[in-house]
């Protein structure tokens, strides 16, 4: 099938199981959110995606598919040349993501000379283009100019362009906006928003931000410890969170259209390291249903609403969670 | 202030970073990092500052706890002035105002047990000694919903939010009158900042402190804060009680802000009129005559340009620097 699709993906570090049993697709023009707290494994799975795990990290099963082609299958060279031209990825701080001797112009040629073979004159031509397209002002300019020279926001979009200049039909944007103020955060998300809609890109959005996944996401799968705990449409997680975690989550981020209250709902505790991982549930120690099973037996994810699909004994009784902090 | 002395009191204050004469050049224009500050914050109140990155709200709470000196303006601590204070007063003076930094980790030394953290700045203030400094410590610990047996442990043994609460701890061990929190829970998991944004009014309510809440999360501030300064280039743009602010901005940057933040709810947000803030922020070094938001103004016109704006009272109290707010 067309698209990215993640099936059972499973990736242990020093014997700990930091991601565990991941699936998830992704279709061209759409946005899946992979949204979670550090060390939920969101970003391990994004570098997973690319084939740049840390030499520590092992995929120990599972498949990871670009329009049907298995990725494990393919050598260093072959991946190579599909990262950047069929998959690629921009990174939370743009300004670390770009080589600081290095000009704007040059740098988004390269992209694309490593996978056109063109003059560097027309590679030039071709960054210019997308410097306009990713809405820079003044382009000409720009090419000549340093990373230094440019603020966060605009080395956000420089970052884009590189990443979309050979027309991937995914892209993997690890907190995208995080490093961002909130009126230029607006504006990327926005410009991604665009470049979805005439590109046909298809993106997995890693982030932490409840705000951002509601703004842009069209499905959202929301990990805890190295395992999805809910997967499905954004409204339909957003209205009715099938798994105490994410019920949990919502409530406890303070909101502008709520009235301030005198406290927040809180989640106990902070989320175990992986080395601490017991078996059963992975949110039990912390979650107001857990019982007896949840301690001993792991929740499969199952089917609540179509396409939404959460793992929990108890998901059944979340909404009493929603009620109760609310 | 019905005669209460402000916890503290900015006046005009100004904090401008750079300009040294040379023989052969001209004296280079200052970064004008803060220009022109005024501010109080009454016991037991707390006052949020918030703006974008660049706007000087981390430079002025600097020169609150006395970090860096301001380039002119005054700054009392419950009636002290500490701007020019030499180290002697300063050391007395800041007893009372203490800082809370976002990241915990960097805010703790690796390599000192977070006991003999928070006993530290009793001992440099000769509070407390020997079995009573270690009950002090044990205190200020399960103040902030830790045990005392935690003590002897270091700062890697903890999660972010453990310890975000020692540095607390630390910050409340002197019962400062003002805790300046430059973004405390920025750096915090989500699951974890509720239960310090939670843990911030209880020991307010229980100590009485007052707070001076730097942070870029207009949510965050909107629970906390019971009245709110907007940032912009080293200036106050707006300044009102939490639900006017709220409610009712005015300052077209306050709007552009509360527009740009992105409601949790994939309904709410889309039913949002996005902001069409155009551009980004000016350089401190050169900012722009006038009204310094008049670049990015979508109301702005020739008087913008021309004239800057003061703060003026409106009928609801808030004060608002604008030609035509």
């Amino acid at each position: 099938m067309a698209g990215l699709t993640v099936e059972d993906l499973s990736i242990d570090i020093a014997g700990a199981s930091v991601v565990d049993g991941v699936s998830f697709s992704v279709g061209g023009g759409e946005v899946m959110a992979l949204v979670g707290e550090s060390g939920c494994g969101k970003s391990l799975t994004a570098f997973a995606l690319l084939g740049l795990l840390p030499d520590a990290a092992e995929v120990t099963q599972g498949h990871i598919l670009l329009d049907g082609l298995d990725l494990a299958s393919l050598s260093e060279r072959e991946l190579r040349r599909l990262r950047g031209s069929k998959l690629s990825i921009i990174f939370q701080e743009p300004t670390a993501s770009l080589d600081p001797l290095a000009t704007i112009g040059s740098q988004i040629a390269e992209a694309y000379r490593l996978h056109h073979k063109v003059s560097r004159r027309e590679a030039l031509a071709k960054a210019r283009a997308m410097l306009v397209s990713v809405g820079i002002p003044d382009p000409d300019r720009r090419l000549t100019q340093y990373p230094f020279e440019l603020s966060g926001g605009m080395c956000q979009r420089v970052m884009i362009a590189i990443a979309l200049i050979c027309g991937p039909d995914i892209l993997i944007a690890d907190e995208p906006t995080t490093a961002l103020d909130v009126t230029i955060q607006a504006q990327i998300l926005d410009l991604m928003k665009q470049l979805v809609a005439e590109r046909g890109t298809g993106i997995v959005l890693i982030t932490h931000d409840m705000g951002v996944v509601a703004d842009i996401a069209d499905r959202v799968a929301v990990m805890y410890a190295g395992r999805i705990a809910e997967i499905g449409p954004v409204d339909d997680i957003f209205a009715q969170p099938s798994h105490p975690y994410t019920a949990l989550l919502l409530a406890s981020v303070p909101r502008l259209d709520v009235s301030p209250k005198e406290r927040l709902a809180t989640i106990d505790g902070s989320v175990p390291s992986p080395e601490r991982f017991g078996p059963g549930c992975r949110f039990n120690e912390r979650c107001p249903l857990a019982d007896g099973r949840c301690r001993i037996d792991t929740p499969p994810l199952l089917a609540h609403r179509p396409g939404h699909f959460s793992a929990c004994w108890h998901a059944d009784r979340v909404s009493e969670i929603a009620r109760a902090a609310a | 202030m019905n005669g209460v002395t402000p916890v503290l009191e900015l006046n005009d204050v100004a904090v401008h970073f750079g300009a040294r004469a040379s023989l052969f050049k001209p004296l280079p224009s200052p970064v004008r990092a803060v220009d022109g500050i005024d501010l109080s914050v009454a016991p037991g109140e707390t006052v949020g500052l918030v703006g974008e990155s660049g706007c000087g709200k981390s430079t002025l709470s600097n020169a609150i706890v006395g970090l860096l000196r301001p380039t002119r303006g005054s700054i009392r601590i419950q009636g002290q002035e500490i701007a020019g204070a030499n180290t002697a007063l300063l050391r007395v003076v800041r007893r009372n105002v203490q800082m809370i930094f976002q990241d915990p980790a960097l805010s703790l030394n690796p390599r000192a047990t977070i006991g003999s953290a928070i006993a530290e700045p009793l001992a440099v203030h000769g509070i407390a000694r020997g079995q009573a400094l270690k009950d002090r410590v044990a205190n200020l610990l399960e103040q902030v919903g830790l045990k005392a047996e935690h003590a002897a442990r270091y700062p890697h043994q903890f999660s972010g939010g453990q310890r975000q609460r020692v540095v607390i701890a630390r910050a409340l061990a002197l019962e400062p009158a003002l805790v300046v929190c430059d973004e405390p829970v920025s750096a915090l998991d989500v699951s974890v900042r509720a239960q310090i944004l939670n843990l911030l009014v209880d020991l307010q309510r229980r100590m009485g402190v007052s707070y001076l809440f730097v942070s870029h999360d207009l949510a965050v501030v909107r629970h906390i804060c019971d009245r709110v300064a907007v940032m912009y280039l080293g200036r106050i743009v707006e300044l009102a009680s939490r639900d006017t602010l709220f409610s009712n901005p005015r300052h077209y940057y306050t709007r552009a802000l509360m527009a740009s933040v992105l409601e949790p709810d994939p309904v709410a947000q889309r039913a949002k009129t996005r902001s069409m803030l155009s551009g980004e922020l000016p350089s401190p070094s050169n900012v722009p005559s006038g009204c310094a938001f008049h670049t990015r103004c979508p109301a702005a016109t020739a008087v913008c340009t021309a004239e800057r704006p003061e703060l003026t009272v409106r009928p609801d109290g808030a004060l608002v620097a604008c030609h035509h707010a």
